[in-house]
């Protein structure tokens, strides 16, 4: 019998419904027993969709035309790239056991691993907290910590550190690295540095989904710059040249102040009720001219900050002037754009170009739809239907959507994750031109490549 | 006291609906049907937590009540007690029950259905995962009221206008739903849900003696009708 863990790619073909096109046509490749793995390619080539075709889920939970085959020997663990959807308990504990439950394995062997994989991905409020008061990385190593547990045979991870700081995306990757042992991996990231030396084998998918460059680290390397991929030691793209006209406000942007601001959010369900003191004393300023960037780990409370300075929650204590909370939503719109960090939650109708023109259209304003898809790369997808971009894409079109229609003050909530450097320019291009346009831009990020002019950094809610 | 509802064992959560179901139809008569609602009352006066929670499942449900009350009236010979005894019933028939399954942790409920009941393992975790969704949608809601209120399509003050809002973000709600559910499918495979065949329990599924005077109580609550008309 051959030692598990090997992974097979056969002819393997793909066209989800209503695209004309196969995302991926006859590919072929084979991942030996235990080798690490890289996939890498530009937003939007298929990753993945190649780790959904090896857990089953194409043609089955997915709808489309699948042909060949993809298979896995022995047992696969999968993280999906929007964490959010892999929960399926209520406290973090149980939702861990998930996994080594279904391996039919002995109550004491489950909490024994569910413990040594919260702590292997630094999750420590224990095993009673609630899923839902987390944190966007959190669910993401929750998520992870789900996959370890159960020990596959070859673990798929698809962007495992993408929503996480640099110091909590490096434990994570230890984390895994060490789990993965002797294990079949198979990464799918875009900020690939980190994880070269720790791979065997680099695989490069182009946009059009076809194996591209195979080989060591070395000889990816050394070969060929590919198309939409991160380069170790390559400098930070330049910034695409964003139109004035795109993004110079429609009205003067308004000065943003938050003062003293506490935020608790309550988690309330009928057994229990969960306090997460989100924000402790905020005080920070969003200017017109200028690029605020609230940065920190997971659970730091970035994106509540985001949403106390746009009058999208009140606060606890303290106040955010203008108090944008009483605004109307049309006046509101007019003012603010925000870009949350579930690009899903920021879409509102059933095609790219009428989801960008939407806003402009509520608030009287023109714009250039065509243009701005161009800006983001989107052109080409004007007519299709915002729910089957790739995760990539979606993130672009939420802030197409959120800001095509000029408003002064530009909110965005982790606007670079899941991008290749051709994406990247795109959208740290739209952000530096907004600023020079004097719109008075905020942010949540942990990518220090993003140009800030005030960084305020935060660790548990409070600004460090 | 008032947090033994929190340790109480689900299927034990269960039952208050069914004997709360069987004993309304031991009401005939309105003063039957007042006790048998005041009894309630009193045990969730006295076990429960919280006091919003009860009152909004009974705003809900006497909608149901006023209905059936409405329509004895106009059908049963405009007789006041008969219409209000049969709109007392459904409150005794669906509020506890409705109260009590808000108190059950969804996994808890499938390790119960599972190790005490018996019932196929699969259809059970899958029935708990679906239950779990419902805490995300209540994120999920929040969500999509921001995006569309700094999009400029938020509520607005007239709550007339309100309902074709109400009627956005329930379709938007709708997308979500199935598309997290495609999801979190494939999540749940892809942690070897597919091909658990036999599958184990991470917390065992005990009847403490709490849980079995909480069965008592709940059968002795629905019993109190059929008391009542023997006293």
């Amino acid at each position: 019998m051959s030692p598990r863990g090997e992974v097979r790619f056969r002819d393997f073909t793909w066209r989800p419904i209503g695209r004309r096109n196969a995302v991926i046509a006859g590919l072929d490749l084979t991942i030996e027993p235990g080798e690490r793995v890289l996939l890498v390619g530009p937003s939007g080539a298929g990753k993945s969709t190649l780790l959904h075709g090896l857990v089953g889920a194409l043609g089955a939970t997915i709808a489309g035309d699948l042909t060949g085959s993809a298979e896995v020997d022995g047992r696969s663990g999968l993280l999906l790239q929007n964490p959010a959807d892999a929960i399926v308990a209520e406290r973090t504990g149980r939702d861990v056991a998930f996994g080594p439950e279904n391996a039919g394995l002995p109550r004491d062997e489950i909490w024994a691993r569910v413990d040594a994989a919260l702590d292997a991905v630094g999750l420590t409020y224990g095993r009673d907290h609630f899923t839902a008061a987390l944190s966007g990385g959190e669910q993401q190593r929750l998520a992870l910590a789900g996959v370890l547990a159960m020990r596959p045979d070859v673990l798929l991870l698809d962007e495992p550190t993408s929503m996480l700081d640099p110091a909590t995306a490096a434990t994570v990757r230890e984390a895994i690295l060490a789990s993965a042992g002797g294990r079949t991996l198979l990464v799918v990231e875009h900020r690939i540095e980190a994880w070269l030396p720790h791979v065997d084998r680099v695989v490069v998918l182009s946009a059009d989904g076809q194996v591209v460059g195979d080989g060591t680290v070395s000889a990816f390397l050394a070969g060929p710059r590919p198309d939409g991929v991160w380069m170790p030691g390559a400098p930070t793209p330049p910034l695409l040249a964003v139109p004035d006209t795109l993004v110079r406000p429609a009205d003067e942007a308004l000065t943003v102040t938050a003062t003293d601001v506490s935020v608790e959010l309550v988690m309330r369900t009928m057994r229990g009720t969960q306090r997460t003191q989100a924000l402790t004393e905020l005080t920070a300023r969003l200017a017109p001219g200028r690029v605020t960037g609230f940065t920190g780990p997971s659970g730091a409370g970035k994106s509540t900050a985001l949403a106390v300075l746009g009058g999208l929650l009140a606060p606890t204590t303290g106040t955010v002037a203008p108090d944008l909370r009483r605004w109307r939503s049309p006046a509101l719109a007019a003012a603010v754009g925000w870009v949350p960090q579930n690009p899903e939650h920021g879409l509102l109708t059933s095609t790219v170009v009428d989801e960008v023109r939407h806003t402009a259209t509520r608030t009287g304003r023109t714009v250039d739809a065509g243009a701005v898809l161009d800006v983001f790369g989107l052109g080409h997808l004007a007519s299709s239907n915002p729910y089957r971009l790739s995760g990539g894409e979606q993130r672009r079109l939420a802030l197409a959507a959120a800001l095509a229609h000029r408003p002064g003050v530009v909110l965005l909530d982790e606007p670079t994750v899941g991008q290749d450097p051709g994406t990247w320019a795109a959208v740290a291009g739209w952000i530096a031109a907004s600023r020079d346009a004097g719109a008075a831009v905020g942010l949540s990020t942990h990518d220090a490549d993003v140009g800030l002019d005030i960084e305020h950094g935060m660790s548990r809610g409070v600004m460090t | 006291m008032r947090t033994l509802v929190r340790r109480t064992n689900p299927l034990v959560l269960i039952s208050v609906g069914l004997f709360s179901l069987l004993g309304s139809f031991w009401i005939r008569s309105l003063p039957v049907a007042l006790i048998a609602v005041a009894a309630y009352a009193v045990a969730a006066v006295i076990l429960l937590p919280g006091w919003r929670f009860p009152l909004v499942c009974l705003a809900f449900t006497s909608i149901a009540a006023l209905t059936v009350v409405y329509s004895t009236w106009r059908l049963g010979g405009h007789d006041v007690e008969l219409a209000v005894t049969a709109g007392l019933r459904i409150v005794v028939l669906a509020w506890p029950g409705s109260v009590a399954a808000g108190y059950i942790d969804p996994s808890r409920l499938a390790d119960y259905l599972a190790q005490s009941l018996r019932l196929p393992p699969r259809l059970i975790v899958a029935f708990a995962a679906a239950l779990q969704r419902l805490t995300a949608f209540g994120i999920a809601w929040q969500q999509l009221d921001r995006v569309r209120r700094v999009r400029g399509f938020g509520a607005g003050r007239n709550p007339l206008a309100n309902g074709g809002y109400a009627a956005n973000m329930s379709f938007a709600l709708l997308v979500q739903a199935m598309r997290g559910a495609t999801s979190t499918s494939i999540a749940m495979d892809a942690r070897g849900f597919a091909t658990a065949h036999e599958r184990t329990w991470a917390l065992p599924a005990p009847w403490t003696r709490l849980d079995v005077l909480a069965l008592v109580a709940a059968a002795l609550l629905g019993a109190v009708p059929v008391i009542a008309r023997l006293v």
